[in-house]
């Protein structure tokens, strides 16, 4: 059977959903050491993991859009600049 | 009986064979130096030699040198840095330029040299080798860009050097001791905390802590393929190896590191060139080592755990940051590319290099099973053992973003992104291959066996990385990271554009400083210049008779007042008077008598006797 983009999409959600389910039973089960309050919450990692990716992304586009980001030939062109000066 | 063999040796004598010998004889030399390194380093451990303590120690200048200083701290770095050596000739090994591979093994030999530096001043030896060879793996690239670069980066490494020399000589002055021990530390501005500050600053510029950091995402990228791989383990890696030593526990570099781990990551984000995303993923990665530098308190268990942790990272690190940049390097090998915008779809031509990449990107995310697992994993637990809740969202959110960047934004871009490949491609030559495929199979073994990494760590590790906890939250972040990217991927597409850094203070202070002097410092030199030469024709003119020359100045200054009190025709014919002696000028010299001569020369020593009698009181 050829593996299609659908199929990789439904392993993919039944990845996700593994990963909180256990996450509930070895918060209940094995009760691993909690060293901070969060911990308390068996899918933070989970909402961490999904809330940092899109404040990174976000975060660091908008940094580069309004500030650091500059043409390929920045620097260049101020040595010619420089130059013809 | 020899009691030991200095391991760096090998490499430093050996790189000066290497232009004897050609062909397969040569790749077989290249090959040969780390393993008779390899063999020494386990006689080492076994036994054989001194297997800890301090030897060969030379006298110079009235103070112990001493070369070879071994311990399990050095002995780890030793293993990694020379084990990593081969995979990485190995991976150069087709390159016919032999200065690349002289430059590279006189690299990794002063690396060497700096692990087991027991002195500061064989430190420093070591530490100035290793700036230097490093800078031709850059220069060998032979672009502008390369040139310019490598200039940068040694002008950067020069003022560390000499931050470095200046602190180990204020060191000496304090303590009268040129050892290599853990350095003392306080704020405030003694000389003992002065010559500290120095010497931290310098390590801190080799281990790449912001705002110092920009001369490696400025650099590594520019240098060769095979030489940025080098480039990649040794002077960061060897600057947390210096500040295990000489730092542990300095509560500063907690923060600095956690600064470090995210500031890495937001600007790999903007990155367009697969190899400086890489770069600022290794600032990112030497950011958790650094915090557990800082946590590493002796004689606490977390602290322990920290030093391990940042031992353990380093190690990995040094593995799986080499096998990504032979990835990318193999990309630009093949293509001649490495910019994201340019390229795309290249899996139907390179999977077995994409599947060998993503390796080191599942270990430099710390998927479970990879090595990044079990040695990150230490750094962000010391930071739980020491409630720091600040310092562990931070690392675990760089985490967030190495996955991001490193396991699916470079490989999304360069590999898939498009269904059509953006260029054509193949699969690099053999033994690139086969340097990646050694280098995925340690990653892989030392996340599955974890132990063989763990028995050579300074400390005995009471840390279990396989507990269903760890496992399951790291599934859990990294899982929704993905989640994260797939729907938000449209906006991670490469940029044709550049990102300021902190190089963008130098490299444009650089062009003030060469405007400053070519327009007013030059203005102001020629401006002198014309001054001095005007009062020195005018001394030469006055000396051609100076009775009538003065009489010419006075007659000058009286026509000038003339000029604002009496009508023009009085004025007119003053200048003429003037002009006809300034024509005849100088005349006839008066004749002296001979008295009269003499009498002028004993004025003229009396005058001196007076000027001299006045200077001496």
């Amino acid at each position: 059977m050829k593996i299609t983009r659908k199929h990789l999409f439904w392993i993919l959600y039944s990845c996700l959903f593994l990963s909180i389910l256990t996450g509930f039973l070895v918060h209940s089960y094995l009760h691993p050491p909690i060293y901070f309050f969060w911990e308390t919450l068996p899918v933070f990692s989970a909402i961490y993991g999904f809330i940092g990716c899109v404040v990174i992304i976000l975060g660091s586009k908008a940094l580069g859009h309004y500030w650091l980001q500059k043409k390929e030939d920045y620097y260049e062109k101020n040595e010619k600049m420089r130059g013809d000066n | 009986m020899i009691d030991w063999f200095h391991p760096g040796l090998i490499y430093l004598f050996g790189a000066l064979l290497i232009p004897l010998f050609r062909g397969r004889l040569r790749k077989g030399c290249l090959l040969l130096l780390p393993i008779l390194a390899f063999v020494n380093l386990l006689l080492i451990s076994k036994g054989a030699f001194l297997s800890e303590g301090k030897t060969w120690i030379l006298p110079f200048l009235g103070y112990d040198l001493i070369l070879g200083r071994i311990d399990r701290l050095s002995m780890v770095f030793a293993y990694v840095f020379v084990i990593a050596s081969f995979c990485m000739m190995l991976y150069a090994l087709h390159v016919k330029e032999e200065g690349q591979h002289v430059a590279a093994y006189l690299y990794v030999g002063s690396t060497l040299g700096v692990v087991f530096a027991g002195d500061l001043f064989t430190l420093f030896f070591f530490w100035e080798v290793m700036a230097w060879s490093a800078l031709f793996l850059i220069w060998y690239r032979r672009t502008k860009r390369s040139f310019a670069a490598g200039f940068r980066y040694i002008l950067v490494h020069f003022f560390g050097g000499i931050c470095l020399l200046g602190g180990i000589l204020l060191h000496l002055q304090t303590t009268s001791s040129i050892a290599f021990e853990t350095f003392s530390w306080g704020w405030g501005l003694s000389w003992s905390n002065i010559a500290s500050y120095l010497i931290l600053l310098a390590f801190l510029i080799n281990a790449a802590v912001p705002p110092l950091h920009a001369w490696l995402s400025d650099a590594y990228p520019e240098a060769t393929v095979t030489g940025a791989v080098f480039l990649t383990a040794f002077t960061t890696k060897s600057a947390i190896y210096v500040l295990i030593r000489g730092f542990p526990g300095v509560e500063l570099l907690i923060g600095l590191g956690a600064i470090m781990a995210v500031c890495g990551v937001v600007f790999a984000v903007l990155e367009n060139d697969i190899r400086r995303l890489l770069a600022y993923h290794i600032i990112s990665q030497v950011g958790y080592m650094v915090s557990g530098v800082g946590m590493g308190v002796m004689g606490t268990a977390a602290g322990e755990m920290a030093i391990n942790g940042a031992a353990a990272h380093a190690f990995c690190h040094i593995l799986y940051k080499a096998l990504l940049f032979m990835g990318a390097g193999a990309v630009l090998e093949v293509t001649g590319r490495s910019k994201l915008t340019e390229l795309g779809g290249l899996y139907k031509y390179m999977p077995i290099t994409f599947h060998l990449y993503m390796i080191g990107a599942y270990s430099i995310s710390g998927f479970p099973l990879f090595n990044g697992f079990v040695s990150k994993t230490m750094v962000v637990q010391a930071s739980a053992m020491w409630h720091m809740p600040v310092i562990w969202l931070m690392l675990e959110g760089a985490s967030i973003g190495t996955f991001l960047h490193t396991g699916l934004k470079l490989p999304w871009g360069t590999w898939f992104a498009s269904e059509k490949p953006a260029c054509e491609a193949k699969e690099p030559p053999k033994n690139m291959l086969a340097a990646m495929g050694l280098t995925a199979f340690l990653c892989t073994l030392l996340g599955v066996y974890p132990k063989i990494l763990y028995n050579q760590l300074p400390y005995p590790v009471h840390y279990q990385p396989y507990t269903p906890d760890h496992v399951v939250t790291m599934c859990q972040l990294l899982l929704f990271t993905f989640l994260a990217f797939w729907l938000l991927r449209r906006m991670l597409h490469g940029e044709p554009t550049i990102t300021l850094d902190t190089d963008w203070f130098y490299r444009m202070a650089g062009k003030r400083v060469i405007w400053f002097c070519e327009k007013p410092l030059i203005t102001f030199a020629k401006f002198t210049d014309r001054k001095i030469m005007d009062l020195v024709h005018f001394i030469i003119w006055v000396s051609r008779n100076p009775a009538v020359a003065l009489s010419i100045k006075k007659e000058e200054a009286k026509l000038k007042v003339k000029k604002l009190v009496m009508n023009p025709e009085g004025v007119e014919k003053h200048e003429q008077v003037l002009e006809e002696k300034r024509r005849r000028y100088p005349g006839e010299l008066p004749r002296l008598t001979l008295g009269a001569s003499l009498i002028l020369i004993l004025l003229s020593f009396s005058l001196y006797l007076i000027l001299y009698l006045l200077m001496v009181h």
